[in-house]
């Protein structure tokens, strides 16, 4: 079988995407039971004191990350899959391709202080975080579906 | 500051701004969308669309160039990758965010990376040699009446074209071209083939017959001479060019070709041995009998090709093609000590020479799958499995 990657723009065309990576996993509190479509997940910030820090404040918590260019870049493909005639086919089309992430590799700090600690409650929904234990990459390998 | 939206926001965010990051409206696994790393060649590769993934729904899929195969893992990241999407997504309307937010369309759970890999050239062997191309078929080719023949006898074989080749073989298009060459296969009405060993000895003994006949130089020889004088013998044209092409080499810039000595008396000494293995004189003698005029066979000419083994006084030699063997390092070493358990490096080496692993040396290769001893300071060393 074989899957041609296509794409419809050239490469100084392909759109931007960008990822924000943290460390761990963010999850909605236990309480919430709402559709997570459409909420917010927090507030990033490119810091005003220094050039290169950012910050991403989630419920009570706040990541200290910087801008990091890819050494390689990352291709964002969709699988495409159509019923020709003749059965099944899959291509894989470049959507876009990622050249920055901003990375966030500090564990959060909580954000309490005497001033805020009554608004705190008001912050809804509220997220936690897991941060797992393991950080080692896992590698496995493909096969075309 | 200008209102945009997306990805663009995120890269574009300007020092002492801050923006609210959401889940986008269509968050989910979106399983369709993966994420490949790739360095610049290759990215412009992609962009050029010269690039394709082969392999069948049971194998590890590779990625092909049109010259490299590479290998891809998929390597898993225990951080959260927020994969955020530009405010306009073209082609597809449904995804795009037309207010200006910047959202989440999915959380990546790791990217593919790639690894350049050999071609898996051992299954374009095996499918090719399960089907050689032989006189059967010659006849039923040669015999234009009978049509009925010629489909019938076909239907049964499983037979490859090109685009098959390139569906079930792992490789570029570039590996897989110089993999037919290597095996001298030959693309007859739409569907590559390796003709079988039985019938090039036939046609190479006409033409050599010929070449004695009309007093041609096996060094000179017209390629459209060759070609009539063993269609006028009834062999196919097609055929008859394709010998020249497996027994010997274009004369630089001309239409002349000229028969390769050493592809010559290999042929023949294959022809001879066989399964068989056989005393060294007697092998030597009938070699020579086998030999044109003209030719001059020597025993350095079956290096990679045949092995001789002591017994007592007598040493004997038989078939041990290079070609027979798996072109991965870790299958190759595997069977050549599982053939014999020491090996000194002038008959193992021949054995090795076609062995091209990306980013290993040859030196590299011997330190990974051998261990190397010397009985004595000045003795040639001696390979033993690891």
């Amino acid at each position: 079988m074989e899957i041609r990657v296509k794409c419809r723009c050239g490469e100084e065309e392909c759109s931007e995407w960008a990822i924000v990576e943290l460390q761990g996993v963010v999850e909605t509190q236990a309480s919430f039971q709402g559709s997570i479509q459409n909420l917010e997940i927090g507030r990033l910030c490119h810091s005003d004191s220094s050039q290169g820090t950012y910050t991403f404040t989630v419920g009570y918590h706040e990541l200290v990350g910087s801008k990091v260019t890819l050494k390689k870049p990352l291709l964002v493909l969709k699988k495409l899959q159509f019923d020709e005639v003749s059965g099944k086919a899959t291509e894989l089309e470049v959507v876009g391709i990622i050249r920055t992430k901003i990375l966030f590799k500090t564990r959060p700090k909580p954000l309490i202080s005497g001033n805020n600690n009554l608004s705190l409650n008001k912050l809804k929904p509220l997220y936690c975080f897991i941060i797992s234990a393991c950080f080692n990459n896992v590698v496995s390998v493909c096969t075309i579906e | 500051m200008e209102e945009i939206g997306g990805a663009e926001a995120v890269i574009n965010l300007k020092s002492g701004y801050s923006l609210p990051i959401s889940y986008h409206p269509c968050f989910g696994p979106h399983e369709d969308l993966l994420l490949l790393e790739a360095d610049d060649k290759l990215v412009s590769d992609i962009f050029h669309q010269r690039v394709t993934l082969r392999g069948l729904p049971d194998e590890d899929a590779v990625l092909c160039t049109k010259s490299k195969t590479y290998a891809i893992k998929f390597v898993g990241n225990s951080n959260s990758m927020f994969l955020i999407p530009p405010s306009i997504f073209p082609g597809d309307a449904q995804v795009s965010d037309t207010n200006n937010n910047v959202s989440v369309l999915k959380i990546a759970p790791g990217n593919m990376e790639l690894v350049e890999a050999s071609p898996r050239l051992d299954k374009l062997k095996q499918i090719l040699l399960a089907n050689p191309f032989g006189a059967g078929e010659v006849e039923a080719m040669m015999d234009v009446d009978n049509d009925d023949l010629d489909h019938s006898g076909k239907k049964d074989l499983a037979l490859y074209t090109w685009s098959d080749l390139v569906n079930t073989v792992q490789a570029s298009d570039e590996e897989l071209r110089n993999g037919l060459q290597s095996l001298s296969a030959i693309e007859i009405d739409g569907f590559w083939r390796v003709i079988d060993e039985n019938y090039l000895d036939v046609i190479l003994r006409m033409l050599l017959h010929n070449c004695v006949l009309k007093d041609w130089s096996f060094d000179d020889l017209d390629e459209d001479e060759v070609v009539n004088a063993l269609v006028a013998d009834e062999f196919p044209s097609q055929l008859a060019s394709h010998c020249l092409r497996v027994f010997g080499s274009k004369v630089n810039e001309t239409d002349k070709w000229k028969l390769e000595p050493r592809l010559v008396c290999l042929h023949f000494a294959r022809q001879i041995l066989r399964e068989e293995k056989m005393r060294l004189e007697s092998f030597m003698e009938e070699w020579k009998k086998k030999i044109p005029d003209g030719m001059e066979e020597r025993f350095e000419m079956l290096e990679g090709e045949v092995l001789t083994e002591k017994i007592g006084i007598e040493t004997r030699v038989y078939t041990f093609s290079v070609r027979s063997l798996p072109s991965t390092p870790e299958e190759r070493f595997s069977v050549l000590f599982k053939h014999r358990s020491k090996w000194e490096w002038k008959d193992l080496e021949p054995y090795l020479r076609d062995l091209h692993v990306p980013r290993l040396s040859m030196e590299g290769l011997l330190l990974k799958y051998t261990r190397r001893a010397q009985p004595k300071a000045d003795a040639p060393p001696v390979f033993s499995a690891r």
